[in-house]
């Protein structure tokens, strides 16, 4: 769990009950100066794939399952953790996507953009390292 | 609930463009219907020249990449084609970093994408009829 997150939030495993956190999340990382207003399209797409894989992979979509997402300053860093409720899986087995396969795009992405990744061991939480934005003056925040 | 279907689709001279018309997003919400949509258009119409115009959609999952092969699968066992275009630079990069690029060709701007893709179907059968002279001589 992360230190001291200045987000935190649960929800059903459904991805109609995402998007409400998903853009509180978004709304959340714009006003702590973590992405520029208009420009989370990358911030967008990593949440987005990671909410999705713990609902639809992690909890099978199971509604009594929750999904955690927590987000923590870390330095220059936002650490941000999902967790779900399902049997965990081993990243390692997850093929890099090729020209004909229709999955193993997201993680792909969310590799690709942001600083760091990390599942733990029990492989039902994906951790990753959101670098802030270099437009936005360092160490400057809301409450 | 908005009724619009996700796609609309226009016959212009030997090209079918496919304007998606989701306004603001393809998230993980509404890229079944997108999917559904297409899959239902393309099926039994053999050597469909599709292509898919992205002019108004400012975000796309990884979900989309997925229903854009199984587009792509099932147009080209027709002996058809996809191509894209319009593309906004974020989803341009989505589709570098996941190799989509190598699949699919993407054209610039919708207005040039047409002739664009008439002229490649023009060259391929030029290049077929070649082929074919070449073999009977």
């Amino acid at each position: 769990m992360a230190s001291n997150p200045f987000f935190s939030r649960e929800f059903p495993s459904s991805l109609e009950a995402m998007p409400e956190v998903l853009g509180h999340a978004l709304t959340v990382l714009a006003d702590r100066h973590w992405i520029d207003p208009g420009h989370e399209f990358s911030a967008r797409l990593c949440l987005e794939e990671a909410m999705v894989n713990a609902v639809t992979h992690g909890n099978k979509c199971n509604h009594a399952r929750r999904v955690r997402v927590e987000m923590a300053e870390e330095g220059d860093l936002c650490h941000i953790s999902i967790f779900d409720e399902g049997h965990g899986f081993n990243p390692d087995c997850v093929p890099p996507p090729d020209t004909v396969h229709t999955g193993g795009r997201g993680l792909c992405l969310i590799k690709h953009y942001m600083e760091r990744v990390r599942f733990d061991d029990a492989g039902n939480r994906l951790e990753m390292w959101l670098r802030r934005c270099h437009t936005q003056p360092a160490g400057g925040q809301s409450a | 609930m908005s009724t619009q279907p996700p796609i609309n689709f226009v016959q212009e001279g030997s090209i079918t463009v496919g304007t998606i018309a989701t306004t603001s997003v393809l998230d993980a919400l509404n890229v079944s219907a997108f999917g559904q949509c297409a899959l239902e258009y393309v099926r039994d119409k053999p050597g469909l020249n599709l292509l898919l115009n992205f002019e108004h959609v400012t975000y796309l999952s990884s979900a989309v990449l997925s229903e854009l092969i199984r587009i792509n699968d099932a147009v080209t066992k027709g002996g058809g084609a996809v191509r894209l275009c319009a593309l906004e630079e974020n989803l341009q990069e989505v589709f570098k970093i996941t190799n989509l690029d190598q699949v699919f060709v993407i054209y610039g701007p919708a207005k040039d994408a047409v002739k664009r893709y008439e002229r490649s179907i023009k060259l391929n059968e030029q290049e077929e009829s070649w082929q074919r002279f070449s073999k009977e001589e």
